[in-house]
């Protein structure tokens, strides 16, 4: 009955949460209560969420199931969740105190609950884009990895690595300064365009990572040439008189990981109702991470990071600040920096470092000690035709030393010291009307000063940018249609020592360009829609490729940039079909991005002569190129208990100037595995069981002469994990315990850097906790829970 | 709706926000300093049978203003036909003021720093042992008239058991021949066990070398 509720309401459900998501506060509140039980045994489920769909004063039913939640009048959109069962998505007009009674159906992850979570999320920034959402357990699942290996998961990204520690997302193919990093809604300006430049995020701070895979630069600007990774926490309690807490731990057999985050948030409540805060703080260190044969010397890290969010919600605005520091000191592998080819031919040669190390938790030089900080300040205003104008104000500090290897010198100086201040702006418009029409315009500002000390790498510079943007939506009976158009321009000025001249030289270039998107969508059914989507977008060339010169001490190559680089240009296609069914979940998605006068490295064949040896000169270069692939994501589930999943990405990658391969082209990836749900045993509540193999590829299309050895075998790792929730003084406590490469195996990845050095990790147990607690509710002490 | 108000104070918050980024710590830039830069290295031999016999040959690097090599020259060794030298290595750092003398800073780290001298072209391929100064690998070329140079490493580490350090040796040389002379000096940290594989180059130069 409910489920055939739901399938009707399935178009609706976008509507409401658009029209009605906002002007909760405008209406009288009314007393929503009842039961909340399970369908098959009548027993009742304690600690079950039951919320308002874009409200976020969610409570939990008590022992005995039972629940009470304010709601406005008129419609309102019941979501009712319990792990380990299908949730409920329900619309409900409300006149009065209304009384509803739920009955869950046990087996979690269902298909419809997938689906219609997908379809109630928030109105997404550009609707015709792909845009997959990281959350509830699958998030749960990667706590205490790097934001970069957490998002392996998604089809279509995986990561570019160096070494174990050191990991930057990668999407359709393309990373660094083409893929933009969104950090609770401020674009992530720190040193991107360096291959070894880690994004500076603590990942337990997100409740939810999106990621759009594609040239998003309409909406996100230059940066997103090649998508966006989107990193929020959520939402601020707005339930006055509570506080609450979590905590967070893992452990890791691998590396002696250990993590452990802390968490505290509450909403004020009588005279300073509307005020509502929290506060986070996380501290991890590792040490030596193993090979199945081996130790990786020096590859220890620790990171301490810390956040605190403030807001003030009032009926019709709403003000925010947010500041966050992430500070992290990152091990880099003993006898990667290799003084000349030959020397990195000898490392190739060996394959494993020719060194034992023992396991330790010291930090050696060569490391990297970073510090990133962010202050964020945002007010919203939410006019009565349901429009919204929305600006926003942040400030980021990223300070990056690096620290050589010294092999004489007493130094205690890190070898590079680049400092880089972003202020960014951002007003942003929302309007939808009655008729099919909703869109957002914009304005978006930033200026950039970067300083560097010690060794040249990148000079000094000043950026400013500037943008604006609007992209309009009309939706009319089964189609969705989208439009967008954005202009943008960088002012860029340079500044570099010339000790011979004694003066600096002053070099200053602008840029500018548009993006654009079109895309529509067609609904066949309510559970089967096939989105097309052309996306223009352009990138002006980042610090690095315009004055980078230097050597690149793990590769043996000497950098030199380009002053003359123009902008790249991509055309982005995509035509994505989804359809879901209670059994089947089909994702599938082919994209074509052609990119005009792509920046990158090529070798010039000749060589620099280091006093260390001979080095290989490369030098940053354009050319016309296109990526071409598919991404297709299967969930089947032949029992209600049961759910398979199976994952594939494959990209194809030519440059069309040259007539050869890209480089670093990630291979075909497939992940398939299941989940099993148990429901409880004992004190063991919602057990589920889960394996998967992953399998990449040998990467054979690769262009000759670019690369100093040839690309790594396939490989194949075997993932298990096995999660359960126990009853810990009245609150429902998260396990996990997870093996990744169980079986132990010795592989190399052709996206990590150090494969010439090193195999990649072995076996590692992740042991992972999760407890949520309440320490007031109602300005009260809770009794029963 | 959006009111003209509005937009006004967008523009002035704007102006604001642009006129308050100064730029002034950017344009002080910085001096480019490495930590560590070999500019020269030389080899300086006394014939120890007649010590007014002083031949040396150095490497020199001239460095732009980023501290990346623009050009190198170098002198030829020339020592005289079956004699013995004692050698020492001199190695200088340039950019810092005053000079530093980088050879004995490697003195005072000879712990984990081994030096390799490889003539060529060689004959035969040379005995590679945890006590011979002579790099693996060297292609063995037994077309080419061979240059006609031996070279041991008279000096100690203070690890136990010691190893050789090879900033003093002895070169014997024999018949007159020509060839190069190639130096190189390995950083071994933690991991010197007097071979060449372990650790990476901080030197790697060949000298052109003629026995006369």
């Amino acid at each position: 009955m409910i489920k055939k509720f739901i399938h009707l309401l399935l178009p609706f459900t976008i509507l409401v949460t658009f029209s009605y998501g906002q002007s909760n506060q405008a209406g009288l509140l009314f007393q929503l209560s009842g039961k909340i039980k399970d369908a098959s045994t009548g027993g009742m489920l304690p600690a079950a969420s039951i919320a308002v769909q874009g409200a976020s004063n969610g409570i939990l039913s008590d022992k005995n199931g039972k629940y009470t939640l304010k709601v406005t009048s008129g419609p309102v959109h019941i979501i009712c969740q319990y792990v380990g069962y299908q949730s409920i998505d329900t619309l409900l007009n409300i006149s009065g105190n209304t009384q509803l009674n739920l009955s869950l159906k046990p087996a979690s992850q269902s298909l419809n609950q997938v689906n219609i979570r997908a379809a109630a999320t928030a109105p997404k920034e550009i609707a015709t884009q792909n845009l997959t959402v990281l959350q509830g357990s699958d998030l749960d699942r990667t706590r205490g990895l790097s934001l970069g290996d957490a998002l392996k998961s998604i089809t279509g990204v995986t990561t570019f690595q160096t070494g174990p520690s050191i990991a930057k997302p990668v999407i359709h193919g393309l990373t660094g300064s083409r893929v933009l990093i969104l950090n609770n809604g401020v674009q992530l300006e720190a040193q991107q365009w360096g291959q070894e430049h880690a994004p500076e995020i603590d990942p337990f701070i997100a409740n939810q990572i999106e990621v759009i895979k594609g040239a998003a630069g309409i909406r996100y600007g230059t940066d997103a040439i090649a998508g966006v990774v989107s990193v929020s926490p959520k939402a601020l309690p707005t339930d006055t008189g509570t506080m609450d807490g979590e905590v967070n731990a893992v452990g890791m057999t691998n590396s002696r990981l250990g993590a452990f985050s802390a968490m505290l948030e509450g909403a004020f409540g009588k005279k300073l109702a509307g005020l509502s805060y929290r506060v986070q703080g996380t501290y991890k260190r590792a040490g030596n991470t193993s090979t199945p044969d081996y130790i990786l010397g020096n590859t220890g890290l620790s990171e301490s990071d810390f956040s605190a969010a403030l807001q003030y919600h009032h009926k019709n605005y709403g003000i925010d600040a947010y500041y966050s520091n992430f500070d992290t000191k990152l091990g880099i592998e003993y006898d990667t920096e290799v003084g000349s080819i030959s020397d990195l031919e000898m490392r190739i040669a060996e394959g494993r470092p020719v060194t034992p190390y023992n396991f330790s938790y010291f930090i050696d030089r060569p490391y990297q000690q970073v510090n990133h900080s962010t202050a964020k300040a945002r007010g919203f205003y939410n006019f009565s035709d349901s429009s919204k104008l929305e600006l926003q104000y942040a400030y980021q500090v990223n300070t990056r030393r690096e620290y050589e290897e010294l092999s004489f010198s007493p130094s205690l100086a890190p070898a590079l010291y680049l400092q880089i201040h972003t202020s960014t702006l951002d007003l942003n418009w929302d309007h939808k009307d009655g008729g099919g029409f909703s869109g957002s315009a914009g304005l978006s500002g930033m200026n950039q000063g970067n300083i560097r000390m010690y060794e040249y790498l990148i000079p000094n510079f000043v950026d400013y940018d500037g943008a604006a943007y609007a992209i309009e939506k009309y939706m009319h009976n089964n189609w969705l249609f989208e439009a967008g158009a954005r202009y943008d321009y960088r002012w860029l000025r340079a500044f570099a020592f010339d000790a011979n001249a004694a003066r600096i030289d002053v070099t200053t270039t602008d840029y500018s360009g548009t993006s654009g998107t079109l895309g529509s969508t067609y609904n066949f059914t309510d559970n089967f829609k096939i989105t097309g989507n052309y996306s223009a977008a352009f990138r002006p060339p980042s610090i690095n490729e315009l004055y980078i010169d230097g050597v690149h001490a793990s590769l043996a190559e000497f950098e030199i940039g380009d002053a003359n680089l123009k902008t790249e240009r991509a055309n982005d296609f995509s035509l994505s079909l989804n359809y879901t069914s209670s059994w089947l979940a089909v994702n599938a998605e082919a994209y074509y991005n052609r990119i005009n006068d792509f920046i990158f490295e090529e070798p010039t064949g000749t060589y620099y002569h280091a006093p260390s040896g001979a080095l290989l000169e490369f030098q940053y270069t354009q050319a016309n190129v296109y990526f071409r692939g598919a991404d297709l994501g299967i969930t089947v589930k032949p029992l209600d208990s049961l759910e398979i999943n199976s994952k594939s990405s494959l990209i194809y990658a030519w440059n069309e100037t040259i007539n050869n391969y890209l480089i670093y082209t990630p291979p075909t990836r497939l992940q398939n595995g299941f989940t099993y749900h148990f429901g409880g045993v004992g004190a063991f509540k919602n057990i589920s069981l889960g394996a998967e193999n992953v399998y990449v590829a040998k990467q054979t299309h690769v262009p000759p002469g670019y690369d100093f050895a040839p690309p790594p075998n396939a490989y194949s790792l075997f993932n298990a994990h096995v999660g359960f929730k126990v009853i810990i003084n009245r609150t429902l406590a998260d396990f996990d315990i997870a093996a990744n490469n169980l079986t132990n195996v010795a592989y190399k990845d052709y996206l990590d850097r150090f494969r010439y050095f090193a195999d990649e990790p072995g076996r590692n147990i992740i042991f992972r906790l999760r407890v949520p607690f309440k320490i007031f509710t109602n300005n009260k002490v809770p009794t029963n829970n | 709706m959006l009111k003209l108000k509005h937009g006004v104070y967008v523009l002035l918050g704007t102006a604001l926000f642009y006129a308050s980024c100064s730029s002034k710590s950017e344009e002080a830039v910085q001096p480019n300093i490495a930590n560590e830069t070999i500019t020269q290295a030389s080899l300086k031999f006394t014939n120890q049978s007649n010590p007014a016999d002083t031949p040396s040959c150095t490497y020199t690097f001239h460095l732009d203003n980023n501290d990346n090599v623009t050009s190198v020259d170098s002198t030829t060794l020339k020592l005289k036909a079956n004699s013995k030298y004692n050698g020492v290595v001199y190695m200088l750092d340039q950019t810092q003021t005053p000079v530093f003398v980088v050879s004995n800073e490697i003195k005072q780290r000879e712990n984990y720093h081994l030096f390799f001298y490889q003539p060529t072209p060689i004959n035969t391929a040379p005995v590679i042992s945890n006590t011979s100064p002579y790099i693996p690998g060297t292609p063995v070329t037994p077309s080419l008239p061979p240059l006609n140079l031996s070279i041991v490493r008279t000096d100690h580490d203070t690890n136990n058991p010691p190893m050789q350090v090879g900033l003093t040796t002895v070169f014997t040389t024999g018949g007159a021949s020509s060839g190069n002379l190639r130096f190189v000096l390995r950083h071994q940290p933690n991991a010197k066990n007097g071979t060449y594989a372990p650790g990476s180059s901080d030197l790697d130069v060949n000298f052109i070398t003629v026995i006369q």
